[in-house]
């Protein structure tokens, strides 16, 4: 059983270093073909409106790597408190921040803290404001009941231990709060090949 | 995914398959097929009242 337990946690730290790498490679290197569609060209596909990436960030619209677009639901009001959960380089939480106004806040949460400080970066240049916090989803370093909305956007999938994810975000949303999360699901079960390769989880 | 939403807590858990997600690369996209792989967007709400 502990020898069941250690390979577990072997492969979930190489699996931590492969997704900040991808990541950090498709922020580094935006203009590289990748597997999966990323930049202006998915928010695009996804229905991202043109005129948020046109008001955007370059860097963060060419660095972004999300699987739909969770604004289509997450109603963020005025005033609201929203999570970002895997911020990435930012382009969603910029537009949260948007529609949550002056008088809300928008939190980034990701693995990377390079990935964070860049998000922060780019949300200054946008002219609004971001907190990022280096962090886990299994682990969000935020206090119970902090949010209005939590919104994420092709992150959850990448965690082996997705009830600890989910148990994670009922805890930091407020009583009545909300999620509008965008994530990748499998109709059948994963070959152990392809759940022991990192290089394929966390893609 | 859906399932784990109810099972922590959450109530109006809702699912929403993303139109026009694909993998660009046709042998990933082959393979994502076989396994049935979609992107789909959840909606959920905590309760407003109790706790999990």
């Amino acid at each position: 059983m502990t020898d069941a337990v250690d390979a577990q946690e072997s492969l979930e730290a190489v699996l931590k270093d492969e997704i900040i790498r991808m990541y950090q490679d498709v922020a580094d290197r935006p203009e590289a073909e990748y597997h999966f569609f990323h930049g202006r060209e998915a928010a695009e596909l996804f229905g991202y409106d043109p005129a948020w990436l046109d008001r955007a960030p370059t860097g963060a619209v060419a660095s972004f790597a999300g699987v739909g677009n969770p604004h289509l639901r997450s109603a963020i009001q005025p005033g609201e408190t929203v999570i970002d959960l895997g911020s990435g380089a930012g382009l969603d939480a910029i537009i949260a921040s948007w529609s949550a106004g002056p008088t809300g806040n928008v939190i980034g949460v990701d693995l990377n803290p390079t990935m964070c400080l860049k998000a922060q970066a780019h949300a200054e240049a946008s002219g609004t404001r971001l907190q990022c916090h280096q962090g886990s989803m299994e682990d969000i370093p935020l206090p119970d009941a902090s949010a209005d909305v939590v919104i994420s956007n092709g992150v959850i999938n990448l965690s082996f231990r997705k009830r600890k994810v989910v148990e994670e975000l009922f805890r930091v949303l407020k009583p009545g709060g909300r999620i509008s999360i965008t994530d990748i699901v499998s109709a059948k079960q994963l070959s152990q090949s392809i759940v022991n390769d990192p290089k394929l989880w966390a893609s | 995914m859906f399932r784990l939403l109810e099972e922590s807590g959450f109530n109006r858990v809702r699912a929403v398959v993303v139109p026009n997600f694909r993998f660009r690369k046709p042998a990933t996209q082959n393979s994502a097929e076989a396994y049935g792989v979609k992107a789909v967007l959840f909606t959920a709400t905590r309760p407003a009242t109790g706790s999990a």
